[in-house]
């Protein structure tokens, strides 16, 4: 047999995935909806995309970003509901409680999938990690509700973890180490594989390289020097024969908002409410995060096709919402002002770590400081947007807070203020 | 397309309170009154914590066998609210 010099260690990761999260849960609190094909947006609107699909939705093939017009073509009786934060929020404090049963070492990846890490200490001995995977299964149905299933999967990195949670959806437990992994890579697609999505795919094809096992007998000098042209072609060697590769920590890189506008528009006025207030709460974020800001962006992209944007570095670090919205404002002011605006967003860069507690030799440093941080205590207190800027009247009255996908980085923040 | 009925109106309800038992169900919803209709709450579907500022708020999904009510309950005002509901009608 030939030697793939896979990782032979006993799978210590538990990748756990709640399947269709927010339509899950959706389900499990409207009893009338249960075994109907339903789905959720963030705005409806006739042509509104699906953001979270009910399993009886997509075995009628509507899946995420599936438009609703699309949807009632395939299915006439499709429902669609708005996001409700406070329900998914209830269900990601839940699944992380439960988690933290287990070990202290869990890592959640959005808000509705997260990694147990079981090294060091325990032992598989006393107790096989399939058996802890059950459990935690039942626990979900007990406190979470019936209609709310999770994936489990287990393997000796994180990407075989997810890789066995993607197994047998929905309601899958699978386990993949040395033992099993080459006959599951035999059962599976290139674009099977987490990660490889259409353009990696084409980049592998191109190289000759049409299936997972060729994948994983490629030579790693070859997917590092011609396939991948960087060190990802050695991360994907380790990652294909179960060695962990993934398990640090991300950098925060910038801090933003962006915003879908219900009508497009050019009144300079309501604009500029608007984007002050996702600059007022980019603001709260980052404060949030403990870091300052030396860059700011604004970006527009307009209806009729086509986009701008500008942006600026500071010699000062800034984390004031007056001197976030001075730079913001200043940037804005630039752009084509006769163009119909479709979406826009701005966001802070080079950020660097709060020198907040440092006393700052400047009397109005310290004043703007301190009415930042009061403003932002009584908004912790009383709820958001208790105190605000006048300017930014309309954009409270506008702008939704969403539901945020990939990083949970900001979800105790929109608990908090939810 | 999206089935819910906004109500936003105050109704009565029994509610019991129980002594032991998940977290999930030690306070049950079992019975509202809603302009002069009495309609027994069978199922408990979810319960979940939420805010409104300070105050704080508990929200129940209750359905009776049909329909879906979502109910909350102020603990600052003690005021039980309706405030949506999903038919168990055929939604098309």
């Amino acid at each position: 047999m030939k030697n793939y010099r896979l990782n032979t260690e006993i799978p210590k990761i538990m990748h756990i995935d709640l399947n269709s999260a927010f339509a899950s849960a959706e389900q499990q609190a409207w009893p009338s909806l249960r075994g109907r094909p339903m789905g959720v947006t963030n705005r409806l609107s006739k042509e509104c995309c699906v953001i979270a699909a009910s399993y009886e939705a997509k075995a009628l093939g509507i899946k995420v970003g599936t438009r609703l017009s699309e949807a009632k073509a395939l299915c006439p009786d499709f429902i669609m509901l708005e996001t409700d934060p406070t329900k998914y929020t209830h269900m990601y404090k839940g699944l992380i409680s439960i988690m933290q049963d287990y070990s202290s070492h869990i890592k959640m990846k959005s808000i509705d999938e997260g990694v147990i890490d079981f090294h060091p200490k325990y032992s598989t001995e006393k107790r096989p990690l399939i058996d802890v995977g059950y459990e935690i299964k039942q626990r979900v149905y007990q406190t979470l509700g019936r209609h709310m299933r999770i994936n489990v999967g287990i393997g000796t990195n994180r990407f075989l973890a997810k890789m066995a949670a993607g197994w047998h959806k929905p309601n899958g437990l699978d386990q993949l180490d040395h033992k099993n992994l080459i006959p599951f890579y035999k059962s599976i697609e290139l674009e099977d594989i987490t990660g490889i999505a259409d353009a990696f795919g084409a980049r592998l094809r191109a190289h000759g390289i049409f299936t997972p096992m060729q994948f994983l007998e490629a030579n790693e000098q070859v997917l590092w020097r011609r396939v991948f042209k960087s060190i990802d072609g050695h991360y994907w060697k380790q990652r294909l024969t179960g060695f962990e590769i993934d398990d640090h920590p991300t950098k925060l890189g910038m801090v933003g908002r962006q915003w879908v506008l219900p009508k497009a528009s050019h009144n300079d006025e309501w604009l500029r409410s608007c984007l002050h207030f996702l600059t007022t709460t980019a603001g709260v974020k980052l404060r949030y995060r403990n870091v300052e800001a030396r860059g700011a962006s604004v970006w527009i992209s307009f209806n009729a096709g086509g986009g701008w944007r500008d942006k600026q570095m500071f010699h000062m670090p800034f984390y004031t919402d007056a001197d976030i919205w001075l730079h913001v404002s200043r940037l804005f002011d630039h752009r084509p002002k006769h163009m119909d605006v479709r979406t826009m967003g701005m966001y802070l860069y080079e950020l660097t770590p709060s020198t907040r507690s440092q006393l700052s030799l400047m009397d109005d440093v310290i004043k703007a400081g301190e009415i930042t941080k009061a403003v932002d205590e009584i908004n912790d207190f009383y709820g958001s947007f208790t105190v605000f800027t006048a300017d930014t009247l309309t954009g409270t009255k506008t702008v939704k807070q969403k539901i945020p996908f990939g990083g949970t980085e900001y979800f105790e923040l929109l608990l908090k203020r939810a | 397309m999206d089935p819910t009925v906004q109500i936003n109106e105050r109704v009565d309800v029994v509610c019991v309170f129980k002594k032991q038992g998940e977290v999930f169900s030690l306070c049950v919803p079992v019975k509202m009154r809603w302009h002069g209709r009495e309609i027994e709450l069978s199922e408990l579907a979810l319960r979940h914590p939420t805010v409104a500022g300070k105050r704080m708020i508990h929200v129940f999904h209750m359905g009776d066998g049909v329909n879906g009510y979502r109910l909350e309950f102020d603990a600052e005002a003690l005021t039980w609210t309706l405030v949506c509901l999903i038919s168990g009608e055929d939604h098309a």
